[in-house]
C-alpha cells in the first residue's frame, strides 16, 4: 500500500513536472506573432499533455489503440484492422529517472523515458493501449519487450539488419504478416482487400501533405521554423491520420501565401542549418530553439520522426491483398536509413540529396547519449560532408535542459564559422 | 492516359495488326523482332527467327555469295527495328507477350497469388534463352553442313527453334487455324519435337497464369534484342542519387530484374532481361529517379503527383499551385 501511494506521489510530481515543461515551450511560442495560425491545431495535442495526455490521441471509444515504436511498424494494417495507432517514442526528460529503475545507465534516455511512461501513470494512452508493437531495431528496444509486458500487452517485431538479402526480405514479410494476424485478434477485424486499400489510400493522402510541406519548406525566404515542422510531424504520432491531413492541408494552404508574399520567420541571410541523427520527441526540442533563438533557421531535418516519417510510399501493383502486404513489408523495410542496417548508402544518398534541395550550410549531428546506431555511423557521416565540403558540427546529449546554455555557446560559433565561410565565398 | 492503360492500348492494335493485318493489305515485312508468327495466314509482319534459321541451313560456302548478301539484309532491318524501339517490341508489341499480360489479368481477377522466382533460380534461368539461341543458330547450319566430319542432321531439323515454339500453335488459333494442334507423326523427329511443343503450350497456359512473363524469360529473341540494349533509341535511365531503393521497381517489374532497384551508379538501366514496360517507372515515387528517353528527349519520367495519380488518387485540388 505504502509503495503503491509512492508511485503515485511520483506520478503526481512527474506530470506537475511535465505540465511546466510544456508550458515554458508553449509560453514563447504563443507570444510569437510570426507563426502561421494553423500551427494551433497542432500545439493543442501537446498541450493537452500537462493534463495527462487525455484527448490526445484522436479515436473512437470503441477503436482499439495500437501503441507502436520506431518507424518499422505497419500503421496502413491497424488503420485496416479497425484500430489506431499511436507512436510512444518519448522524448521527456521528466521520465527518464522512472525508466532508469529498469534500465542500465548507458540506455539511451529515449528508451529510459517510453520505459517511464509505460510503468508509470502519467500520459493515460501508454497505459490504454490494448497493443504495443516494437520492432528490435536497436539492442534497447530488442529488450523493451520483456521489461514493459507486466505493463501493457506486447508484441515483437524482429528486425533483419542486412536488408539487402533475399532471406531477410522473405523474414522481415513473414513478420508483417504476423503482426497483420495479431492486430486482427486484437482487433476482431479482418484486414481484406478492400479495407487495405482503404488504410493504404488513406495514408498516401497524408503522404501527399507532408510533400507539399517539404517542397514548401524548400522555398526561401524560410516560411517556417524547423521547431514548428518537427511538431506536425510529431502530431502525426497522435492524431488519427484523416483528421491530420486535413490539419496539414489547411497549413500548407497558409504556408503557401506566405511563400506568395514571401514573409519569413527568419532575418534575411539566416544560417541555414540541417540537423541529423538520432530523433528528436516533443518536449526535447532544445537544440531546435536554440538555432531559432540564435536567429539560426533549421532548413531541414533527416529523423525518423520527421522527415523520414511519412516519404516513402507503397506501391499498389496488382492490388492482392499479398501484393499489398508485400509492398507495404517493402516500404518500411528497404528505404529506411534506420543505422540498425548494415549499409549506409540510402542515409548518405538523402542527406546528400537533403543539404542539395534545401541549400543547407551547415549539418548538426545529433546524437543521444547511448544511442550507439547513430553513434557508430558518425565518422561515415563525417567523411562524406568534409569530401562535400559541408561543416558539421557533432552534439552528444541527453533529454536534460542542464547543458542549454553549453549548447548555446557551441551552436553559435559553429554558425559564426558558417557565416565566415559565406562571406570568404563571396569575396 | 495512365501509361498502363496505353500501353494496353499500344499492345492491342499491335496484336490486332500483327494477326489480322494482312486482311487490311498490311504487310511489314518479315524481319520484325517480335513473336508475329508466321504460321498466322493474315499475319501483319512476320517474326525475325524464323526467316533467320531458313537463311542459316545452307553451306558454308554460299554465304560467300548471294546467300550471305541477303543474311545480312535480313540482319540489317532486324538492327534497324531493334534500335528503334528496342525491347519495346517485348513490352509493347509482341502479340504473345500480350497473351501473357493478359492471362495475368486473369489470375489478379480471380485473386490467385502470383507466383516468384527465387533469386538463385532467377540468375540461373538468364542462361537458358542463349542455350535455344544457340541452338537455333547451330542446328540449322547444321542441316546444310558438316561439323567435323560429322553426319549432317537431317532435314526434319529445319527451323528447329518454331517446331518447338508454342507460339506457333497458340496464336494461329485466333486466326481460326487449329490445325497447328497436333503431332507429328511422319517421323521420329517430328514427332518427339511436336510433343515437345504441345508439352510447352500447356506449360505456356499454366506458367503465364501464376507467373507475369513466364516464357519471355527464355525467349530467344529477348537475348537477341539484348544487343542493343546500349544503343537503342529508346532508353531507360536512373538517377541513383534520387533513388531510395524502396523496391517498388523490382517488385512490380514482371521480369523480376533486380538491377533496377539494387543500382546506384550505372544510369542505363536496359538490362538483359527488360522489356522495357515502363511498370518500373510508373511506380516509382520519387522525382526523376527513372526516366525513359527516346533520342535523349525524356518521354515518361517517374514524379510524385503521376505516381498518386496512378495510384487512384485524383489529387488536382492538392496539387502545389505557386510551384515553390
Amino acid at each position: 500500500m505504502d509503495k503503491q501511494e509512492k508511485r503515485k506521489r511520483l506520478a503526481k510530481k512527474i506530470q506537475l513536472n511535465l505540465a511546466m515543461t510544456v508550458g515554458e515551450i508553449f509560453d514563447p511560442i504563443d507570444e510569437d506573432t510570426t507563426r502561421p495560425k494553423k500551427m494551433a491545431y497542432f500545439d493543442r495535442i501537446f498541450k493537452t499533455f500537462t493534463q495527462g495526455g487525455e484527448g490526445a490521441v484522436n479515436r473512437k471509444k470503441t477503436q482499439k489503440l495500437i501503441g507502436t515504436y520506431c518507424l518499422f511498424v505497419p500503421e496502413e494494417i491497424i488503420y485496416a484492422a479497425g484500430g489506431q495507432p499511436v507512436r510512444l517514442c518519448a522524448g521527456a526528460y521528466e521520465s527518464v529517472e522512472v525508466g532508469e529503475e529498469f534500465l542500465p545507465d548507458s540506455a539511451c534516455p529515449m528508451v529510459k523515458s517510453e520505459v517511464g511512461f509505460t510503468t508509470l501513470p502519467v500520459l493515460s494512452f501508454y497505459q490504454q493501449c490494448d497493443l504495443v508493437a516494437i520492432p528490435a531495431s536497436c539492442d534497447w528496444k530488442a529488450k523493451m519487450a520483456e521489461i514493459i509486458h507486466d505493463y501493457v500487452p506486447v508484441v515483437m517485431l524482429d528486425m533483419p539488419k542486412v536488408k539487402e538479402g533475399e532471406a531477410s526480405r522473405a523474414f522481415w514479410l513473414s513478420e508483417v504478416k504476423r503482426f497483420t494476424k495479431e492486430v486482427e485478434k486484437v482487433t476482431g477485424m479482418r484486414v481484406t482487400r478492400s479495407r487495405l486499400r482503404g488504410a493504404i489510400q488513406m495514408i498516401q493522402k497524408a503522404q501527399v501533405q507532408f510533400r507539399r510541406f517539404h517542397e514548401i519548406r524548400k522555398a526561401e525566404p524560410p516560411v517556417i521554423h524547423g521547431r514548428d515542422a518537427l511538431e506536425v510531424l510529431n502530431a502525426y504520432f497522435y492524431d488519427h491520420v484523416e483528421s491530420w491531413t486535413a490539419a496539414m492541408a489547411t497549413l500548407n494552404d497558409e504556408l503557401e501565401e506566405r511563400v506568395n508574399n514571401r514573409e519569413s520567420v527568419a532575418k534575411p541571410m539566416a544560417t541555414r542549418l540541417l540537423i541529423t541523427g538520432s530523433p528528436m520527441v516533443f518536449p526535447n526540442w532544445k537544440i531546435p530553439t536554440v538555432i531559432e533563438e540564435l536567429g539560426g533557421v533549421m532548413v531541414a531535418d533527416e529523423f525518423c520522426t520527421s522527415n523520414r516519417y511519412l516519404h516513402d510510399k507503397v506501391a499498389v501493383d496488382e492490388g492482392l491483398l499479398s501484393d499489398m502486404l508485400h509492398a507495404i513489408a517493402d516500404r518500411y523495410l528497404l528505404p529506411s536509413c534506420c543505422p540498425i542496417f548494415s549499409t549506409t548508402i540510402d542515409r548518405r544518398d538523402r542527406l546528400l540529396q537533403l543539404i542539395k534541395d534545401y541549400r543547407a550550410e551547415g549539418v548538426i549531428y545529433h546524437i543521444l547519449k547511448g544511442c550507439h546506431p547513430y553513434d557508430v555511423e558518425t565518422r561515415i557521416i563525417e567523411k562524406l560532408l568534409q569530401d562535400n565540403g559541408v561543416p558539421m558540427l557533432k552534439i552528444e546529449t541527453d533529454y536534460s535542459p542542464q547543458d542549454v546554455e553549453q549548447l548555446r555557446t557551441r551552436i553559435e560559433a559553429f554558425m559564426e564559422t558558417l557565416k565566415g565561410q559565406r562571406h570568404k565565398e563571396k569575396s | 492516359m495512365k501509361v498502363y492503360r496505353l500501353r494496353i492500348a499500344v499492345q492491342a492494335i499491335s496484336f490486332i495488326i500483327l494477326i489480322y493485318g494482312g486482311l487490311f493489305y498490311i504487310d511489314m515485312g518479315n524481319r520484325m523482332p517480335t513473336f508475329s508468327c508466321a504460321y498466322v495466314d493474315d499475319r501483319g509482319g512476320g517474326c525475325f527467327l524464323i526467316g533467320f534459321q531458313h537463311m542459316l541451313s545452307r553451306p558454308f560456302g554460299e554465304f560467300l555469295g548471294d546467300a550471305g548478301i541477303r543474311l545480312l539484309k535480313a540482319m540489317g532491318i532486324f538492327a534497324l527495328w531493334s534500335i528503334v524501339l528496342n525491347k519495346a517490341w517485348c513490352g509493347w508489341i509482341c502479340p504473345f507477350g500480350f497473351l501473357q499480360d493478359m492471362l495475368s489479368k486473369i489470375r489478379s481477377f480471380f485473386d490467385v497469388d502470383l507466383s516468384r522466382f527465387g533469386w538463385i533460380t532467377r540468375t540461373r534461368y538468364k542462361s537458358v534463352k542463349y542455350i535455344f539461341l544457340v541452338l537455333l543458330i547451330l542446328i540449322p547450319l547444321g542441316i546444310a553442313n558438316s561439323f567435323f566430319g560429322l553426319e549432317k542432321i537431317p532435314r526434319d531439323w529445319s527451323v528447329p527453334f518454331c517446331q518447338i515454339c508454342p507460339a506457333r500453335v497458340i496464336l494461329p488459333v485466333f486466326n481460326g487455324d487449329f490445325s497447328q494442334i497436333h503431332i507429328d507423326f511422319s517421323s521420329n523427329t517430328t514427332m518427339v519435337l511436336t510433343t515437345i511443343v504441345m508439352v510447352l503450350v500447356a506449360l505456356f497456359f499454366t506458367t503465364a497464369f501464376v507467373k507475369r512473363r513466364f516464357f519471355c524469360s527464355y525467349c530467344p529473341m529477348l537475348a537477341l534484342l539484348s544487343l542493343f540494349d546500349k544503343i537503342g533509341l529508346l532508353s531507360l535511365k536512373k538517377n541513383g542519387q534520387r533513388c531510395t531503393r524502396c523496391g517498388n521497381c523490382s517488385r512490380a517489374c514482371p521480369m523480376e530484374i533486380r538491377e533496377i532497384e539494387e543500382e546506384k551508379v550505372l544510369t542505363n538501366l536496359v538490362t538483359q532481361d527488360c522489356t522495357l514496360c515502363l511498370r518500373c517507372v510508373e511506380v516509382c515515387p520519387e522525382d526523376k529517379a527513372l526516366e525513359t528517353r527516346f533520342c535523349g528527349i525524356p518521354i515518361f519520367t517517374a514524379s510524385q503527383q503521376g505516381f498518386l495519380k496512378r495510384q487512384g488518387l485524383d489529387e488536382e485540388s492538392h496539387t502545389n499551385k505557386n510551384g515553390a
